[in-house]
């Protein structure tokens, strides 16, 4: 037990201690965050609602985003600077080390979630009904498994210069084409067509339905799970074909 | 059987190269062996499998009478391997202290820190931020981490200055006698002659020699007498000799191949050769090495 803790604590600073997670998943979606509320107009009809709206985007935005990048980036990097292998030859059992970085992860994304809220709360004064607050955490924290899968697949590559570059182009899209920096009413009939069915809108939409008092609509939650058993499929797929060689 | 690692007919090959050929060695509690070899020589395949990274293609490997993936040889293990960069984002002593736990019976830091030379500076350090050599100093002390009863080492003073290198084969001593058993790779031959009190020679895969530096030598060394002399005088029948291998002849000089220069030389004074210039070659086991490893393109003396 002492063991699991020890690993975790020491994965949560190691992720902590990574500027680019501080930067793309805390200080990015908060200073999006205030643009989009404070300085630039969205001449929504709604405000209060725009606010609490955006909120949830940038909330998933973010553990969108480190679900994918910390993860990935880790498991390639660790695996090049060969840290897993060393890993291999101690007694820490693999079962552990996976459970460990798993929950450290998790310890992460509801880390980014409530400070994002707080942010929220600090600059707009959002305030929802304690059970929409964590509704929406939750929502957003277990939704957060299809992006992990793809964080899996990105841990496969090679190199870390490729998987950086794929992620981040990844992310900006799916960030884009979900509806997360702007509402998908706003994109054209094209990308909203295509918007509707990527993992991003589903996890935002779940969160956008509980602040307007309703639940996540079920095909979000069919769309969620598909993508989560089609990547980790994946995954597994290109991790046994590695491993042939 | 008290034998701390057992490797029996072991064949590694990849697609198509076969980079262990048919090797099998044992090791006993308190030897201190050298895997010694030029770059390509299998050094780092034999490893792998040992350290089961690498499933052998054929024979096996057992440690403590076990797999090597034994949670309990793991345990009683420690293990150095080439060019790791630890866990980035981890102060030196938090990684260290990380991996203690992972062990039954750990070392204390303090001990750690003073068989490696650690600093107390470099402990409060991030990993990615450590020199080249404070690397190496951590990875051993990560190595020695949990006490371990089996050392082994892949190119362990790869990359280290001499100050360092000593203390830490000065610590590689200090286990020993502790009854610690330690197996280290190394293509520095002086390094395999110093350190260790058996030498395992590796050559294209095969195990080409094995036994103490000494009796390496004898084997595989060979000792020569050279001189210049008229050149009419013959050295053919020199060859009966039981202490002479061969006999050449290039340009002026006389190469006379043999396992006693002391005869040899007794015998070029008593036949009255008039040979001058005499040189005594007592071929180092570096020697050895480069005729072993040159033997493949061909150069002979």
């Amino acid at each position: 037990m002492i063991m699991v803790r020890l690993q975790c604590k020491a994965e949560i600073l190691k992720i902590l201690r990574n500027p680019y997670f501080v930067f793309w998943s805390l200080v990015m979606p908060i200073v999006f965050y205030f643009i989009f509320t404070r300085i630039v107009n969205a001449n929504a009809p709604d405000e209060k609602l725009w606010q609490a709206h955006y909120l949830m985007s940038m909330t998933t935005f973010s553990v969108m985003g480190s679900a994918m990048m910390t993860l990935g980036l880790r498991m390639v990097q660790e695996r090049t600077q060969g840290w897993s292998t060393f890993m291999k030859v101690t007694p820490l059992p693999d079962s552990i080390y996976f459970l460990a970085q798993m929950t450290a992860q998790t310890m992460i994304h509801l880390f980014s979630i409530i400070v994002i809220f707080i942010a929220g709360m600090l600059i707009n004064g959002v305030s929802l009904a304690p059970q929409e607050w964590i509704m929406c955490g939750f929502w957003i924290l277990l939704g957060s498994a299809p992006f992990l899968a793809i964080g899996t697949l990105v841990g496969a590559m090679q190199k870390v210069e490729t998987a950086a570059g794929v992620t981040n182009i990844l992310y900006l899209l799916l960030a884009l084409a979900g509806g997360l920096w702007m509402p998908l009413e706003m994109l054209p009939d094209m990308m909203q067509a295509v918007g509707k069915w990527l993992p991003s809108y589903s996890l935002g939409n779940g969160a956008w339905e509980i602040i307007r008092g309703n639940f996540p609509e079920g095909k979000n939650v069919v769309i969620l799970l598909t993508y989560f058993v089609l990547f980790m499929l994946l995954s597994k797929y290109v991790r046994r074909k590695q491993e042939a060689v | 059987m008290s034998d701390m690692l057992c490797v029996q007919d072991v064949t590694k090959r990849f697609k198509d190269k076969t980079a262990v050929d048919q090797v099998s060695f044992s090791v006993q509690k308190g030897e201190i062996a050298a895997i010694l070899g030029p770059n390509g020589a299998g050094k780092s395949t034999i490893i792998s499998m040992i350290l089961g990274l690498l499933q052998p293609t054929a024979g096996t490997v057992q440690i403590f009478q076990q797999p090597p993936q034994n949670r309990k040889v793991r345990e009683k293990t420690g293990v150095m391997l080439q060019d790791v960069n630890l866990m980035p984002g981890t102060k030196a002593r938090e990684l260290l202290n990380l991996v203690r736990h992972y062990y039954p019976a750990p070392l204390s830091m303090k001990t750690l820190s003073d068989l490696t030379g650690l600093s107390s500076k470099d402990l409060q350090t991030r990993t990615e931020k450590l020199s080249g050599g404070q690397k190496r100093r951590l990875g051993f002390a990560l190595a020695l981490s949990g006490d371990p009863e089996l050392l082994i080492l892949d190119e362990p003073s790869a990359g280290i200055d001499v100050t360092s290198r000593k203390r830490f084969w000065e610590t590689i001593g200090y286990m020993a006698e502790q009854g610690k058993t330690v197996m280290f790779s190394t293509h520095y031959l002086q390094e395999a002659e110093e350190a260790a009190e058996r030498i395992l020679l590796f050559h294209h895969g095969k195990l080409a020699a094995d036994g103490p530096p000494e009796a390496i030598k004898k084997r595989v060394v060979k000792q020569a007498v050279t001189f210049r002399v008229r050149a009419d005088v013959s050295f053919s029948h020199w060859e009966g000799f039981s202490f002479i291998q061969s006999v050449r002849r290039r340009q002026d000089r006389i190469y006379i191949e043999t396992s006693d220069t002391d005869r040899t030389l007794e015998l070029l004074f008593e036949e009255e050769t008039g040979a001058y210039d005499i040189q005594v070659e007592n071929g180092k086991l570096e020697a050895a090495f480069e005729q072993l490893t040159s033997a493949e393109r061909g150069a002979v003396l």
